[in-house]
């Protein structure tokens, strides 16, 4: 497969398991109406996402072309993934009383201690995003690289 | 090296273990209800499916989530003095009560965390509830039965609001109307009990010899942050209601009044700045009296058969028939009618996208 459909279908992937979680987490709601709530919500968060894991995927397929070999790895770009949605997902609690993710952030202060948790709720936005710079800045990474490699490649 | 073919299994996982890791018991499905929409009516309102008793449709009782008591009652609350409140601030949201000369103050900080408390306030069992999702607070007389009984958050919802169980039977009760709607008990009523949604700073100058739920509550919770943000503040309701009723924004604060079988909601603004509101709702002549930003405490407005029209001067309210000076506690402290006691209203405050769900037919006031 070209670099373009694969990282296009990365995208869609990352967007698609983010949009399940939300469904499997808010029984409350219809699967429509929880994924219409959770775009209008986290639409930046999800967009970016999907981008972000697309053009690093873009980049790296382009880097496999070139004969590239680079040492961003797969697992940096799925922690960051996690690391925004699951941050991302705080923002879920008021789509449901009760739900999963008050029930979750509940259990927080049981694992991290109350003050970490109370950091965790208190900026899960601005974590969200620093995990969704995380993303792109390996994409970024990844594109100087495959910049400088493809320099040489026509160098030689 | 860059696997590209562990990409998009990775990322995809890594998005869906977020989300899933926190959640013990597995997902959440809907509730499993007997088969068939339609019940047989087995009483006044009361239908039968499967065996099941109900009064609404056991296909719009939905799966919150979590377990029952996923989200903890507190059961044997510890309460501290005032001066012991280090943990608040006064303009801290609280729901204050008053039974029997006892005054407890329940923190929504706390409440937002377990949304149910059990108590014994002046010799009385009450239930302290609160539904984040729709802003409602609710104080239950917690006799089922004859019989003191404990509830729980069932891990169910109606119309978006907290359906509450009773240790007892194990029936479900919606928090927004105080009746059961679903097992045993389905159909029965719990008494509504008055209260105060008030800062603390205010409750205090009212009540200075008040209690408070301590955060010593038996569960570890991080009472200082309140998991729904900004979600009070933001105009929008992300999620579907059964009546989108336009007539106001979906959470303007509201206080609802139900009486003789009607429905009347009262913005919150329009009784702090219009009060005392001599109104009636079901044909039963009701004041509205507002004297703390965000408070506001319904009476009847009837003493000895005689109706009263009251009006505020000089920042004392007096009633227009025999120029009574009348207190924030609906007693009059001077004139004519010096003793007599105002009948207080219990009244429900909530978000008006949840009251109008509940009660389609409900009038506005001013509207």
């Amino acid at each position: 497969m070209r670099a373009a459909p694969k990282a296009a279908l990365a995208g869609a992937a990352t967007v698609a398991a983010y949009t399940a979680v939300v469904i499997a987490t808010t029984p409350a709601l219809e699967p429509a109406a929880a994924v219409f709530a959770a775009v209008s919500i986290n639409h930046a968060i999800m967009a970016g996402m999907g981008a972000g894991v697309g053009l690093q995927v873009y980049v790296s397929e382009r880097a496999k072309a070139l004969g590239c070999k680079t040492k961003l790895g797969a697992a940096g770009r799925s922690s960051g993934a996690a690391a925004t949605s699951f941050f991302s997902f705080f923002s879920l609690v008021p789509l449901g009383c009760c739900g999963w993710w008050l029930y979750a952030l509940s259990l927080l202060p049981g694992v991290l201690g109350v003050g970490a948790s109370a950091v965790l709720i208190e900026h899960s936005q601005a974590l969200a995003y620093a995990g969704f710079a995380a993303v792109f800045g390996f994409a970024i990474q990844g594109a100087m690289r495959l910049r400088r490699a493809a320099a040489l490649v026509k160098a030689d | 090296m860059l696997n590209p073919k562990l990409a998009v299994p990775l990322a995809a996982a890594g998005v869906a273990l977020a989300g899933l890791l926190l959640l013990p018991g597995g997902l959440g499905g809907g509730e499993s209800v007997p088969a068939g929409t339609a019940g047989a009516p087995v009483g006044q309102g009361v239908m039968e499916t499967g065996g099941v008793r109900h009064t609404v449709p056991l296909s719009e009782i939905r799966d919150g989530g979590p377990p029952q008591d996923g989200i903890p009652s507190i059961d044997d609350p510890a309460f501290v003095g005032a001066a012991g409140a280090a943990f608040l601030s006064d303009s801290d949201t609280v729901i204050g009560l008053e039974i029997g000369g006892t005054a407890r103050a329940y923190p929504l900080s706390i409440l937002v965390w377990h949304e149910i408390v059990n108590d014994m306030v002046g010799g009385v069992p009450v239930a302290v509830t609160y539904c984040p999702l729709c802003y409602t607070s609710q104080v239950f007389v917690r006799v089922v039965g004859g019989e003191a009984a404990e509830f729980g958050t069932s891990g169910k919802l109606y119309n978006s609001n907290l359906l509450m169980y009773d240790r007892t039977t194990g029936s479900y009760w919606s928090q927004a109307l105080g009746t059961a709607v679903r097992g045993e008990l389905a159909g029965a009523q719990l008494e509504a009990v008055p209260f105060d949604l008030i800062s603390w700073g205010d409750w205090k100058a009212l009540h200075p010899g008040t209690d408070v739920l301590s955060t010593d509550t038996g569960h570890t919770r991080s009472y200082s942050t309140d998991p729904y943000g900004d979600y009070y503040t933001d105009p929008r309701i992300m999620f579907p209601v059964s009546n989108d009723d336009k007539r106001l924004p979906p959470k303007e604060v509201i206080l609802g009044i139900e009486h003789g079988g009607e429905y009347k909601a009262y913005r919150q603004s329009d009784v702090e700045s219009g009060s005392p509101i001599n109104d009636d709702i079901g044909g039963v002549p009701v004041l509205l009296v507002s004297g703390y930003q965000g408070n506001a405490r319904a009476f009847e407005r009837e003493v000895a058969g005689q109706t009263l029209d009251f009006e505020a001067r000089g920042g004392a309210v007096y009633d227009l028939q025999t120029g009574s000076l009348w207190d924030y506690g609906g007693l009059a402290t001077g004139g004519e009618l010096a003793g007599a006691q105002l009948a207080r209203l219990a009244i429900h405050p909530g978000f008006w996208f949840e009251w109008a769900a509940f009660h389609p037919q409900t009038g506005v006031y001013g509207r």
